[in-house]
């Protein structure tokens, strides 16, 4: 019995005192904590997650439409380029952000402020980490060249992040790797922010791509972003010096294949300046390194290699855009709204049946590159058959988005399991075409018309190199595209600029964006509600205010704030 | 061992030793013994020994000892007030052990408490002992189910799922983080869901509600404890006992909300392009004329509604295929319109059966139980089975001074269907849910197209909701399967005269693994060709070591002391595996359906956490002569959920109670047979958050940080910060202050108690959504966001006739009644108002300062915009229209802006009652029961599908009344094309009064004298049937489909927010108890 009590006495104690003192030490699972990581795969790793963010998206595969590298809702359908087509009633959010009307709970700003947030975070941390481990012992340090280069990195994707944020919202707190509250102010201009970032990742990166990976930004990545940055900010001279760079450090255009930026095996190529890697059905995932933010831009109807949702569908104002004149040349005075090219939009059944594309109409031929419209070949789909494509016509209109979508044969090895409207294409944030008409829209302004006429031509001569499309042998419509004889003076030239900006780089997410820093968005879209308004009375009467160059703050970002957010004027 | 050995032997020899010593013992000599109570294990002083038809006699000293000469062939007769006097014949013992067993009678029944137990009588706390036999005349498939309305103070949110455990709330809210109970089973403490344990196994069932009772579980115990005890064997031959009930669960059809049917829903189509001056764009459905009509077919290939030829609609080129590419489907529109929560629902079986045999000697006893339960959901194709076996023995040895044993139970629990897991409710909740759907599916959509396939979304403007019957019948072989296993082996030594050693080491080991499948749904307008499958495959594992001194002892006959100190190890871990593919080469056969049989997106992984606690912990309760009782405890909590700053926590607590009856100024009052009065002051702790939120943590992760740094489809995967730290995070700590009083009047007819609380909870641990300029995406940490409290009083009254004079009717009437009132008082510096609960644009919720928890957020409906003067005289937004709400300028700024959100309704209830009656009339028994919610709003969420424009789908009938210029009084907006989104924000017009009053259960018994029908060798003592009913009427004037709404995910709870619920059946049910 003694023994017995002796046993427990001794349990207790035992659970008592030897207890050991690490039983309440425990381990994070499947977590890696500072110490882990301040190494210099740690570093790396970092930077590859704050690469990670370009595809706008931390994973899950719907629902970062706002942050989406291809800007086709904050940046086209938003403007005259594009609706966002689908139906009515599927993301009505959408609708007030084509109509501009959102207010600050639209669910797509606040992913756009919430997904570049995340990316500037991962930037401040490769930079934290990257400090800590140089400041550290000697032997775990990076060489100073490798140091400087992801401090590079690092900045150029800070800065990028940091441009979408400010384009949309304006007022934006800066945050830095050295912040240390929750937020700040947004009350000062970042635009000298991002400079500085772009200034050092101009430095710090050198020509060849970090590591070797093609996939990474370099000097010319950073020489154009800063240059795109000047321009927006209007020191055109400095935005030329670098941008011409580029142009100068890079192949001549007019020798480089359009359609190479939108076929998704020949991607990276030397028109690649900039471009967010989508990688698809290697990873495991389905879908989530992908471009998922173009996901629902996709025709819908049965039957097709590619289905989803019907959103992001071209304006009918943009496919009348294309007409050219008898040179070729497109119809800057606006008369392309004369008699518009609808397709077999408002035709009645009986006519819509025997519909046969008018192929006497003389256009650009990119037309056919950026939009599919009915009785034209699209891609290696076949021929687009109108309305079957399409989710509603009566809210979208007759037209299906081109760029973002790959080819039939494409569809087995560059799409992700299970969702085929995720593709491993790319999307292009600055392509070469794109700084050739930021260099010309700088002549323009700063008086090199000479220059700016060249630089227009190039992309022309190029475009004018796209195979026409046609069906059985004869071309669909009466392809021309013509070069200018001249500019003559710097009203036309920047007109001229303009209009071709708009027509190369349709519905690759920049039109809005532009009409912002043109400061024409008021004239611009009213005229244009006007117009396409007599197709979707949704439009119809639409007033441009002041405010409506920018969008509301996310609500509860400024609720979380706690009082430092404030909202932009108007909202 | 050898030591053991020549231990035991001894013991045998001495054993030997005393029986010869008794054998030569014959003529009458001096015994002594020892009176102790069966309920506490304590002496019993003052007890009277008499020598039955003889004089002579004693009574018991202070420690229960006594001695008397008498015979061998003497009859002694033992009593005490409150006790069955007991016989013992003396024989050839000269040392006697007597144990009385208590009367029937509930002050001296035996409550357990923290780590020992307690006479009821001698209860300091807030304690509600359950009544069982009560509890189990309702049966349900969750043990706690029943305890609806039968502890004052305790809410019980039920809904319909199978085998789903009821949400559980003492006291109200304590925190916005997880407000479960801590459950004690048979001494082990256990977090979670109970949908393992069966109701006939209860034996007894406490709610610890007020800290003084509860801070002896310190960290654990915010949310107040129930303590739960198994059946334990008792002497005597095994009796053996049959439970069965068997039948069937009805859906309620006439709460099912209504919809408009498609000639209705046409019509507000047009009305709403025709509000908004556009024309008329409705798709292909409704036709183009003036007015519109109806389609005769919704889909047939490509082509839709009224454009659909003779030729598209041919029969013959009807393909129910897998491939998009050659998919036709031929839908006829339902021009009646389909009632989808109708045909989703069906009525259900529900059968019970329990099996258990207890009894035992002197040394040893054993319980051993058997059950099975298997209920079908009033969803189709979904349900719940368990099995789940009990035994439960006591050993004692070394004259009963050594006792060991085991509880175990072994549980199998399956459910079936879709998204039936009885842990999650958030599952077959929600939008994405089959109930979720039902909300947005139109009408016109058939369940079945015209060769009986099912019917879908694909077609015109019907929308992107999944035709619910589809899915969940496809979920039909979805299967989620958890072994549990729940137990304890204990020991226990007497070492010296009142001190007790115990230690217990407890275990729960479960494992579960699930399957679900994916299959083609081209018929959906969102559609796909994928066919997958996913398992997973998990366990959680937690085991406890308790080891407790336990000191009893009366001195002077009047000091009864006990004294506890004790330690307490926990540790857990889980892990958790799944994996999945898709592309499986024949569908619809789980036997073919294993992983290696998908043909891509192979996709694995897997998780897990870990915790531990170590804790000390100590009580003394004192009573003076029965009359002046006091209790002190208390316990410190280590955690690794803590960092270094805050890992231990300090719990204490202090009660008193003065039992007046016992004085002499009331003694004399003879209708009051006793009456207490308890103060109670303590703190306990909530430390349920998960771990590590005291530093920053990295992830390397293929789907949140990789990147194709090298162009192509290859990854390289990086490394995100997955979670921010906070260093200063603490433990949430409530403290209670109890006052409250017990009486029973006129020897038990009346009973009753009231407690008055105020519960100040400190610190409440939230992850306050920190502004994405600090966290990006990632985690935000737990912060002590602020402080809550509760204040309310509880009033639970019994009157009981015929029991005292065995009248032939004897019945008892109880009611519970309980008020509470709770409020947040502070909020972190950091937080000035915390906004919470998000549903797709809505935001139900907020935490603020001065306002009950969970107050429903939003703009305040004025009225409706009656002309465009209206609008251009009152505050207005952009998109502000005739026939639009008109919202309250909170703030008077002239506009309508978010800063005018506000507080629109309370989901707390004002008060909660109940009422139960128990009728018998020699062998029919009848008992009844009543439950209410009264004075608490309820956020019908799903009024953002079917009363805006938000999604193409189905509308409530509700629009049919909207404003109209003929129709200026009406407060729902006109129909129109295009709002802003702010009209259908977060608003006033979602918040519902959620009253209610339910007759909850109706049962009748009829006892079969068996003995005199079967004769009295049959071996039945007790056989009875009956019959009984469940949710016979509920009266409210809730709008949605339950007023009872649980909240999807313990924590964070945005409670009231009705997002679609499973709604409670009517049952009806017949059974059987039948004991041999």
């Amino acid at each position: 019995m003694k023994h017995i009590t002796y046993i427990f006495l001794v349990l207790f104690l035992c659970s008592t005192l030897s207890c050991k003192k690490d039983f309440l030490d425990k381990n994070p699972q499947g977590e890696l904590t500072t110490e882990q990581l301040t190494t210099q795969d740690g570093v790396e790793a970092l930077l590859i997650g704050a690469y990670g963010l370009l595809n706008g998206n931390v994973n899950g595969q719907y629902g970062t439409y706002g942050a989406s590298p291809s800007q086709w809702l904050l940046g086209e359908v938003d403007s005259d380029d594009a609706h966002k087509g689908s139906s009515n009633g599927d993301q009505p959010n959408m609708n007030l952000i084509e109509q501009h009307a959102p207010t600050s709970t639209n669910d797509n700003l606040a992913n756009l402020w919430n997904n570049c947030f995340e990316g500037i975070q991962r930037c401040n941390n490769t930079l934290k980490f990257l400090a800590a481990l140089q400041g550290g012992p000697s032997t775990a340090r990076f060489p100073t060249a490798r140091a400087n280069e992801i401090q590079g990195e690092a900045k150029l994707l800070r800065a990028h992040y940091y441009f979408f944020l400010v384009r949309i919202f304006k007022n934006v707190p800066y945050i830095t790797e050295a912040t240390t509250t929750a937020t700040v102010a947004n009350d000062k201009d970042i635009y000298p922010n991002i400079i500085t970032d772009l200034e050092a990742a101009v430095t710090n990166l050198n020509t060849s791509k970090p590591k070797g990976d093609i996939g990474r930004v370099d000097k010319y990545a950073a020489q154009a972003y800063l240059g795109k940055v000047y321009l927006y900010q209007k020191n055109y001279s400095a935005a030329y010096d670098l941008l011409n760079t580029v142009i100068i450090a890079k192949p001549d255009l007019a020798i480089l294949p359009y359609t190479d930026n939108f076929d998704v095996t020949k991607e990276n190529g030397p028109e690649s300046v900039m471009a967010v890697q989508h990688s698809v059905g290697a990873d495991g995932t389905s879908g989530d390194n992908g471009n998922v933010g173009d996901v629902l831009n996709f025709p819908y109807g049965n039957g097709l290699p590619i289905t989803c949702c019907g959103f992001f569908q071209p304006s009918v104002d943009l496919a009348n855009a294309f007409k050219v004149d008898v040179n070729g040349l497109p119809l800057l005075d606006g008369s392309y709204r004369n008699n518009p090219y609808q397709s077999d939009f408002g035709l009645t059944a009986a006519q819509k049946a025997s519909y046969q594309v008018d192929n006497t109409i003389a256009f650009d031929p990119r037309i056919d590159y950026t939009m599919g419209r009915r009785g034209v070949p699209y891609r290696d789909w076949g021929i687009m058959a109108g309305d079957t494509w399409i989710r509603d016509v009566g809210n979208g209109g007759p037209f299906v988005p081109y760029k973002n979508v790959i080819e039939a044969a494409q569809v087995a090895s560059n799409t992700a399991p299970g969702n085929t409207n995720i593709t491993g294409l790319n999307v292009n944030l600055i392509r070469l075409a794109d700084i050739y008409l930021m260099a010309a829209e700088c002549q323009v302004e700063l008086g090199g018309l000479d220059r700016a006429l060249t630089l227009v031509n190039k992309v022309r001569q190029r475009a004018a190199l796209l195979s026409p499309k046609a069906v059985n042998g004869v071309p669909v419509a009466a392809y021309k595209i013509g070069l200018y004889p001249g500019f003559s003076g710097s009203n036309y030239a920047r007109t001229a600029v303009r209009f071709e900006r708009r027509l190369e780089l349709a519905m690759e997410g920049h039109r809005f964006y532009d009409l912002v820093r043109w400061g024409t968005t008021k004239q611009t879209l009213e005229s244009y509600f006007n117009f396409e308004g007599n197709y979707f009375s949704y439009l119809k009467g639409i007033v441009i205010e002041a405010r409506d160059d920018y969008f509301p703050l996310p609500q509860d970002q400024i609720d979380r704030s706690q009082g430092v957010l404030k909202q932009s004027p108007g909202y | 061992m050898q030591r053991k050995l020549l231990l035991l032997k001894r013991t045998a020899i001495l054993l030997l030793m005393s029986l010869c010593l008794a054998f030569a013992t014959r003529a009458q000599s001096k015994i002594t013994g020892k009176v102790t109570s069966s309920d506490d294990k304590m002496p019993v002083i003052g007890a009277s020994i008499k020598i039955k038809n003889a004089p002579g006699g004693t009574i018991t000293d202070g420690n229960g000892l006594f001695t008397l000469e008498a015979k061998t062939t003497d009859v002694l007769v033992i009593s005490f007030v409150g006790y069955t006097p007991k016989e013992v014949t003396v024989g050839r013992q000269i040392n006697l052990s007597i144990v009385l067993q208590p009367t029937n009678n509930n002050l001296t029944e035996i409550v357990v408490t923290g780590y020992t137990t307690q006479r009821k009588k001698d209860l300091t706390g807030a304690v509600s002992v359950v009544d069982v036999v009560q509890l189990k005349a309702q049966p349900a498939a969750s043990a706690v189910e029943a305890l609806q309305g039968k502890a004052p103070g305790v809410q019980i949110v039920t809904d319909g799922a199978p085998g789903a455990t009821p949400q559980i709330r003492v006291r109200g809210f304590s925190t916005i983080n997880n407000n479960d109970p801590l459950y004690v089973i048979d001494g082990v403490p256990y977090e979670g869901k109970l949908s393992w344990l069966n109701q006939n196994d209860i034996e007894s069932l406490q709610v610890l509600k007020d800290a003084s009772s509860a801070s002896i579980y310190g960290a654990r115990a915010n949310n107040g404890v129930v303590i739960i005890t198994t059946k334990k064997g008792v002497d005597g031959p095994p009796k053996i006992t049959l439970d069965a009930y068997y039948g069937v669960q009805a859906p309620r059809a006439g709460s099912f909300p209504q919809m408009m049917s498609p000639i209705q829903y046409a019509n507000y189509l047009y009305t709403s392009y025709h509000n908004a001056g556009l024309p008329v764009s409705t798709g292909t459905n409704y036709g183009t004329g003036p007015t519109p009509t109806l389609p005769e077919y919704l889909v047939a290939g490509s082509a839709t509604g009224q454009n659909i030829t003779a030729a598209d609609a041919d029969p013959s080129k009807y393909n129910y295929s897998r491939d998009p590419a050659t998919f036709y489907q031929i839908t006829r529109a339902n021009q009646q319109g389909t009632n989808w929560f109708k045909e989703m629902t069906h009525t259900a079986p529900i059968q019970n059966y329990q099996l258990s045999a207890t009894g035992g000697s002197e040394n040893a006893t054993y319980t051993f139980s058997g059950g099975y339960l298997n209920q079908d959901g009033t969803l189709k194709y979904t349900g719940f089975k368990r099995y789940n076996f009990r035994s439960n023995t006591t050993i004692s040895a070394f004259n009963k001074k050594v006792r060991f044993g085991e509880n175990a139970q072994y549980s199998y629990s399956e459910g079936h269907g879709l998204g039936v897991n009885p842990n999650v409710s958030g599952e077959y909740q929600d939008e994405g849910s089959a109930i979720g759907f039902a909300y947005r599916i139109p009408t016109i959509i058939p369940v079945y197209d015209i060769e009986g396939n099912f019917a879908g979304s694909r077609g015109s403007g019907i929308g992107n909701a999944q035709n619910p019957v589809a899915f969940l019948y496809r979920a039909k072989d979805n299967v989620n399967k958890s072994n549990f296993f729940f137990g304890n082996v204990f020991g226990e030594a007497d070492i010296i005269d009142g001190l007790v050693a115990r230690t217990s080491f407890g275990l729960r080991y479960e494992n579960y693994n699930g399957l679900a499948f994916i299959y083609p749904n081209l018929e959906f307008s969102e559609g796909s060709n994928t066919n997958s499958l996913n398992e997973d495959m998990g366990y959680n594992t937690e085991w406890t070591w308790t080891n407790t001194l336990t000191y009893k002892k009366v001195f002077n006959e009047k000091h009864r002391l006990t004294i506890l100190a004790g330690t307490e190890s926990i540790s857990n871990r889980s892990r958790e595996l799944d994996g999945g593919r898709n592309n499986y080469f024949i569908l619809g056969s789980p036997d073919y359906s294993y992983l290696n049989t998908g043909s891509s997106n192979i996709s694995n992984g897997s998780f897990g956490s870990v915790g531990s606690l170590f804790s000390l912990f100590g009580r003394a309760d004192y009573s003076y002569n029965d009359r002046y009782l006091a209790s002190i405890t208390m316990r410190r909590d280590g955690s690794s959920n803590f960092g270094p700053q805050n890992k231990y926590g300090y719990f204490p607590a202090a009660s008193i109670a003065w039992r007046m009856s016992e004085e002499s100024f009331m003694k004399s009052m003879k209708w009051i047979t006793d009456f207490k009065l308890r103060a109670g002051y303590g703190k306990t702790g909530n430390q349920r958050i998960p771990g590590f939120q005291y530093i920053n943590r990295y992830q390397s992760s293929i789907i949140n940080s990789a990147y194709g740094t090298g162009g192509g489809n290859a990854v390289t995967t990086g490394v995100w910060q997955n979670a921010y730290t906070n260093p200063d995070v603490k433990w949430e700590a409530l403290s209670s202050i109890n006052l409250g009083a017990d009486f029973t009047l006129l020897e038990g007819t009346f009973d009753g108690s009231f407690d008055w609380y105020d519960r100040k909870t400190k610190d409440m641990l939230y992850p306050v959504p920190l502004p994405s300029t600090a966290v990006g995406l990632a985690s935000s940490p737990y912060v002590n966001v602020g402080d809550m409290d509760n204040k309310g009083f509880e009033i639970s009254l019994g009157y009981h006739y015929g029991h005292k004079n065995e009248h032939a009717v004897k019945f008892d009437i109880g009611l519970n009644f309980s008020r509470n009132m709770n409020k947040i008082t502070k909020l972190a510096p950091t937080v000035s108002s915390q906004p919470y609960g998000v549903f797709r644009s809505l935001t139900t919720s907020i935490l603020e300062t001065g306002e009950p928890f969970g107050s429903f957020y939003g703009y305040k409906v004025q009225g409706i915009y009656q002309n465009a003067a209206d609008i251009t005289n009152s505050a207005s937004y952009s998109g502000a229209r005739i026939g639009g709400f008109r919202y309250m300028d909170i703030n008077g700024d002239g506009a309508i802006t978010p800063a005018d959100r506000t507080i629109i309704g309370n989901p707390n209830p004002a008060f909660l009652y109940s009422l139960s009656l128990n009728v018998s009339y020699k062998n029919f028994d009848i008992a009844a029961f009543f439950n209410g919610v009264q004075g608490n709003d309820l956020y019908e969420a799903t009024r953002y599908f079917t009363d805006f424009p938000t999604f193409d789908g189905a509308r409530s009938t509700r629009l049919l009344h909207a404003w109209s210029p003929t129709n200026t009084s009406s407060m729902i907006p006109s129909p129109y094309v295009g709002v802003s989104d702010l009209e259908y924000a977060s608003s006033s017009y979602y918040v519902q009064n959620g009253s209610f009053l339910r007759f909850k259960n109706l049962q009748v018994g009829y006892t079969i004298p068996a003995k005199k029908l079967f004769g009295s060798n049959s071996g039945f003592s007790k056989l009875r049937i009956y019959v009984s009913a469940t949710n016979i009427f509920t009266i409210t004037k809730y709008t949605g489909l339950d007023p009872e709404v649980s909240q999807e995910t313990n924590t964070f709870s945005a409670p009231g927010v009705d997002r679609g619920i499973y709604p409670s059946p009517r049952q009806y049910l017949i059974g059987i108890n039948a004991a041999f």
